[in-house]
């Protein structure tokens, strides 16, 4: 067997992030020696799902200041028999994106071959959350009528306001196009909700639909971006079946895609090994030389690593929680012959929640319900994932959140939360370059919904790992190995 | 596939140290061959195990583990505790266990043969709960017991095939021209692109 020290290496690609492991994926079918490094003893970096035990290490590093991008970390469960399963029995998320049908990550995922390791599942309705004028009634969700079947059908609007949004939704499946775009350029860079307002009269209600459909953090989003997004959401409609435009990669979501990645570069033969880092690099020297965490020094025509340089004042909050209860009425297809989704998007608005002091949310809090259909915990309970952009008031709000979708949920009794893990992401504007023989991505973005910009860096890491062996069309297009048909897991 | 709604599927892992004969055995098992002549490292994932670095997506969803060594090598048994260790932390409780000491036909071989007691093979299992024989792909001895004897195992837990939740969820979707994609109410528009 190859030593690791007396080969010359032709790519080091150090973190197993999503991005890191697509170019493991990409670098697969060709001759270069990958080594694959990653200072944690865990796949997936940012993009990781946890075990509960997994979860405990992993807030005692963050912490302890050792994971980078992740601040104010806790957990939170009751004592004495807490009504949990078992550790493994939890995958818990850190970014738990959806996927659009018409992303190019699932294209590629297909051509590939790579798509057989992973199963997705649906991602379902998507709600507001309104709270109740009389406080001693609970709250309530509002589905979202997102195809036109659901607006002719829905009781939620009135005739007016659902000839607007029949007229939007035109509009915007063919935004890009003479005249529409006469209507929207002039407006490009102010919000999206003063556009619905002025061109098309929503109210304030209906502008809000729209906006959750964006997924927009802030809920600010420009009309430039906000009618991108909402045609990639309405477009991708139906592509794999009735009623669902988005899907979610079992067991965890990217963590899982890239795992999968890592196992068929593993295939195509670069070595892994986890649990060790660079320690130093000298790359003013061709090769360059890496000394290892774990006391190995190599040599390597490049190295591709994750940014990890400064990182930008502004950050997210999460808190995910594990509450003891299916939530069956949030995973019902809505539309017959759509599969069950396992994933509901419900949205708090500004303004729709208030802190324990009193004081009105300044941006909106999105959640994403997951059930165990996504093996992410037991049947009988779900996952809860809420985000918001970080304020001084937050945490709490996050809590209130929490709560307060459970009583809109409550039948004869409010399900009971389990288990609770917070901690705080911070967000970076860093762009994705190479830099002589090194490559550097970007951070990962905490958007809800996977952003295909991130391929392109990816793509770009290729090339420049490729040189003049880059073949574009071969690009992470790919026949099946022998035997690595779908259920023969065994081979590979 | 017809009888995908009657029969369970199973997902039987190998795993081991390079070189112990994980996919000489499979061969043997599933296709009745033996190639003395390859013995070219399973690409990869040898590197995998090397490092220890498989990742826990290749234990999902598995309801047992074939945990093979070389008898005729003293470190791929020394390595066996770590192996238990690594399938113990990433299945789910209750998952079928079996140790198996492969290349059976070395043991009195001409290159210093067997350098594991077959007792030294079943302390071990038994300190794991798990099951143990020794086999050999080559003269075909015990080849089939391991396989028969890991799903007698699998089938008579009860919840083990609930709680390894393997197989098709009804909400699962289908990408690509899967050929699997009749049986689990999937659709697939006519005109899909990728």
């Amino acid at each position: 067997m190859e030593s690791l020290t007396d080969t010359l290496w032709d790519v080091v690609i150090c973190g197993t992030g999503l991005q890191q492991s697509l170019l493991a994926l990409a670098l697969s079918r060709s001759d270069k020696k990958v080594l694959h490094i990653d200072p944690n003893d865990f796949y997936g970096d940012a993009e990781a799902a946890f075990s509960l035990q997994e979860v405990e290490s992993w807030v005692e590093k963050v912490e302890a200041g050792k994971e980078g991008l992740f601040r104010a970390a806790s957990v939170e469960k009751p004592e004495g028999d807490t009504g949990l399963s078992f550790p493994r029995a939890y995958s818990l998320a850190l970014a738990p994106q959806l996927i659009h049908a018409r992303s190019t990550l699932l294209s590629q995922l297909v051509s590939s071959r790579a798509y057989r390791q992973v199963e997705f599942l649906a991602v379902g309705s998507f709600s507001i959350f309104k709270p109740s004028p009389d406080p001693s009634q609970n709250p309530t969700l509002v589905r979202i009528p997102s195809t036109r079947e659901d607006v002719f059908s829905t009781t939620a609007i009135s005739a007016k306001a659902k000839r607007g949004l029949m007229k939007f939704l035109k509009f915007v499946l063919d935004y890009d196009s003479t005249p529409q775009t006469d209507t929207w350029q002039p407006h490009a860079d102010a919000p999206l909700a003063e556009f619905l307002l002025k061109e098309f009269k929503m109210d304030e209600e209906l502008q809000t639909y729209i906006i959750t459909l964006t997924l927009s953090l802030d809920g600010k989003i420009n009309t430039r971006d906000g009618l991108a997004v909402i045609r990639r959401h309405l477009s991708s409609m139906g592509m794999y079946g009735p009623g669902f435009a988005a899907l979610y990669p079992k067991w965890g979501g990217l963590s899982e895609i890239a795992q999968v990645s890592c196992r068929a570069s593993a295939v195509g033969g670069a070595v892994y090994m986890l649990g060790t880092g660079v320690k130093m690099m000298n790359d003013q020297e061709d090769p360059i030389v890496v000394e290892l965490t774990s006391g190995d020094t190599i040599k390597t025509r490049k190295v591709v690593r994750s940014n990890e340089g400064a990182t930008d004042e502004s950050s997210i909050n999460r808190l995910v929680a594990v509450v003891g209860s299916s939530l069956k009425s949030l995973f019902e297809s809505t539309v017959e012959g759509a599969p069950t989704p396992a994933v509901a998007i419900v949205a708090f608005p500004a303004g729709s929640l208030s802190t324990t002091a009193g004081e009105a949310s300044q941006s909106p809090v999105y959640l994403s319900v997951h059930s165990g259909d996504t093996g992410e915990c037991p049947a009988n309970q779900s996952i809860l994932y809420f985000t918001t952009v970080s304020e001084p008031t937050s945490q709490d709000l996050l809590q209130r959140a929490l709560y307060s979708f459970l009583a809109a949920v409550a039948g004869e009794t409010v399900p009971q939360c389990l288990y609770k893990l917070q901690y705080k992401q911070l967000r970076s504007s860093l762009q994705s370059q190479p830099n002589g023989l090194i490559f550097d991505f970007a951070p990962p973005a905490s958007s809800l919904a996977f952003d295909d910009s991130t391929l392109q860096s990816v793509h770009d890491a290729w090339k420049m790992v490729l040189g003049d062996d880059a073949v574009e069309e071969e690009y992470l297009t790919f026949t099946d190995r022998e035997g690595a048909m779908d259920d023969d897991e065994i081979y590979d | 596939m017809a009888s995908d709604d009657t029969l369970p599927t199973l997902k039987v892992l190998l795993i081991g140290p390079s070189g112990a004969g994980k996919s000489a055995l499979l061969t043997r098992y599933c296709d009745d061959e033996f190639d003395p002549e390859t013995s070219a490292a399973t690409i990869g994932i040898d590197f995998k195990e090397r490092f220890r670095t498989l990742s826990t997506s290749f234990y999902r969803g598995a309801h047992g583990v074939l945990l093979v060594y070389d008898i005729s090598t003293r470190a791929s048994f020394l390595s066996m505790e770590r192996w238990f260790n690594e399938a113990e932390a990433n299945t789910v409780e209750g998952v079928a266990l079996y140790l198996v000491g492969a290349k059976l036909d070395k043991a009195d071989g001409p290159d210093g043969g067997r350098e594991v007691t077959t007792e030294e093979g079943q302390a071990l299992a038994e300190a794991h709960g798990a099951k143990f024989c020794e086999a050999s792909a080559k003269t075909r001895e015990n080849v089939r017991l391991p396989f028969v004897d890991i799903v007698d195992k699998i089938v008579q837990t009860p919840g083990l095939i609930q709680n390894a939740r393997l197989g098709r969820a009804a909400g699962a979707v289908a990408l690509g021209t899967n050929n699997g994609s009749g049986g689990y109410g999937a659709y697939l528009p006519g005109g899909c692109s990728c």
